[in-house]
């Protein structure tokens, strides 16, 4: 009897490590967005983004702090968090959503779509990526734009020129099998 | 029997928690990724200065500001009115961040004629998490020389200046508080020391205690205030402690301060200490000031 006992036991555990095998975690992933226009170049870059992708259901998640973005200019970091997305109000930035046509090859083009939070305000968006697995896990690169518009950013007209309408984001994902963290 | 139902609980509840544990939200699973690294409090003041002295505010390391300063006025008995502009007061100068918590920097002003510099130096930097560091600390240490009196061919007898030539040194702790996105206070308590007396009677060590505030009114624009009050001020000639209020307007590189003060000087040792006027908006005793400061990055971060 206790011996079963210590297998079911032991199964349960097994199980749910099964389980968390469907589970991918990127805990250095990299976002950076570009803003062109005639007047200034602007350009930034997020190292620390976190993202988990599940296999078998095919979701995607990732999120990350806006304080973590870094600038080429200092005085252009502290204009962005506290008078653009303003950072102290909304810190973090997420995604959640679905990878489309995934049939888990070793390279693929894929589509996904889901609803991007920033600023406080959700968008559905569809990010054109390609995904490719690796020794560990998987590798996820892909590409959007966002209307600046949509997120209800403020931009002074004054400042308005300098500051692109539309702003290209890229996507640098790099899994490895998830295991909850130390810390 | 009692024992088996015990493990059959105990396991039904492992299995409960393995399930639970997997069926949970991906996305909240990565809120417990976030690094718990400190965040430090930015923007209490945005620019170095408030208005009169300066602020907690440093640059990034390799930033250089270039600014211009310029106080406005009316002679009392001018024979001809130019709105606010009978003289003025322009301090052309330049502050160099070494480090990410030193800064360097000094000016000239034309009309008082002082030279000055000076060095500040974070010493405690307040956190989001007011729990953690709730303030942030700079020592400010600062030195001008003043090379002529501004009254000796204007209003008042030179029998009350015994020296034209005065070198002063400030030193002020300046203890700041970012109460709310809006609302950020702080507190000067300052010392100067002057070489010589430059009014008669004038005590050479003297105490002041800064106050100042900054309310944020829209992503860009910022209302600012501050006072300076004198503990031991001189009696021969009659100062007054210097008021500033104003607005403060961010334009990406270019910051911009406008003000109304009865200061006519730039330089915290004559502002403190040497300013003659009252504050009212009689002509002499109203100044208009307006300062601009260019941030320009020398270093870029690489990306």
């Amino acid at each position: 009897m206790n011996k079963l006992y210590i297998v079911l036991l032991f199964s349960t555990v097994f199980v749910s490590n099964i389980n968390g095998q469907n589970e991918f975690i990127a805990r250095q992933g990299q976002i950076s967005f570009f803003s062109y226009t005639s007047v200034e170049n602007i350009e930034a870059k997020n190292n620390q983004v976190l993202s988990i992708i599940d296999i078998e259901k095919r979701e995607i998640a990732i999120s990350m702090l806006m304080r973590a973005f870094s600038f080429k200019k200092d005085l252009m970091y502290e204009h962005f968090n506290e008078s653009y997305v303003e950072s102290d109000i909304y810190p973090k930035s997420t995604f959640k959503g679905k990878i489309e046509d995934f049939k888990l090859v070793d390279s693929q083009t894929i589509i996904i779509r889901g609803i991007i939070t920033i600023h406080g305000i959700s968008k559905e968006v569809e990010i054109k990526s390609t995904i490719k697995k690796t020794k560990k896990g998987y590798l996820i690169n892909g590409d959007f734009n966002l209307v600046v518009k949509d997120f209800k950013i403020k931009i002074p007209s004054i400042l308005s020129k300098n500051i692109a309408k539309v702003v290209s984001v890229k996507i640098n994902f790099q899994y490895i099998p998830y295991e909850e963290s130390k810390n | 029997m009692k024992n088996l139902k015990i493990k059959c609980l105990f396991t039904f509840s492992f299995f409960l928690i393995s399930i639970f544990g997997y069926s949970q939200d991906i996305l909240s699973k990565l809120d417990k990724e976030h690094s718990k690294k400190t965040i430090y409090q930015i923007a209490t003041f945005k620019t170095s200065r408030i208005g009169l002295g300066h602020s907690t505010e440093l640059r990034k390391k390799g930033a250089l500001e270039i600014s211009l300063f310029n106080r406005f006025w009316n002679l009392e008995e001018a024979p001809e009115k130019r709105f606010i502009v009978d003289e003025v007061n322009i301090r052309f100068g330049l502050n160099y961040a070494i480090t990410d918590n030193l800064t360097i920097g000094g000016g000239y002003s034309n009309f008082d004629k002082i030279s000055d510099g000076f060095l500040k130096l974070k010493l405690l930097k307040q956190t989001q998490d007011s729990g953690k560091t709730p303030l942030s600390i700079v020592y400010f240490q600062g030195f001008s020389h003043r090379n002529k009196s501004d009254f000796i061919d204007n209003l008042y007898t030179p029998d009350e200046i015994v020296n034209t030539e005065v070198f002063s040194f400030v030193s002020q702790f300046l203890i700041a508080k970012k109460f709310s996105r809006d609302l950020s206070v702080q507190l000067s308590p300052t010392y100067i020391n002057h070489n010589k007396q430059f009014f008669k009677d004038q005590p050479l060590h003297q105490f002041a205690l800064g106050l100042g505030a900054r309310y944020k009114i829209n992503g860009h624009t910022s209302l600012v205030s501050e006072y300076y009050y004198n503990f031991n001020p001189g009696h021969s000639v009659a100062t007054f402690n210097p008021f500033m209020f104003g607005v403060n307007w961010e334009l990406s590189h270019l910051l911009l301060q406008f003000q109304a003060t009865n200061t006519r000087h730039l330089v915290e040792s004559a502002v403190i200490t040497q300013t003659q006027n009252s504050f009212n908006f009689k002509d002499g005793n109203f100044h208009f000031g307006f300062n601009a400061i260019f941030v320009l990055h020398t270093k870029k971060n690489k990306i």
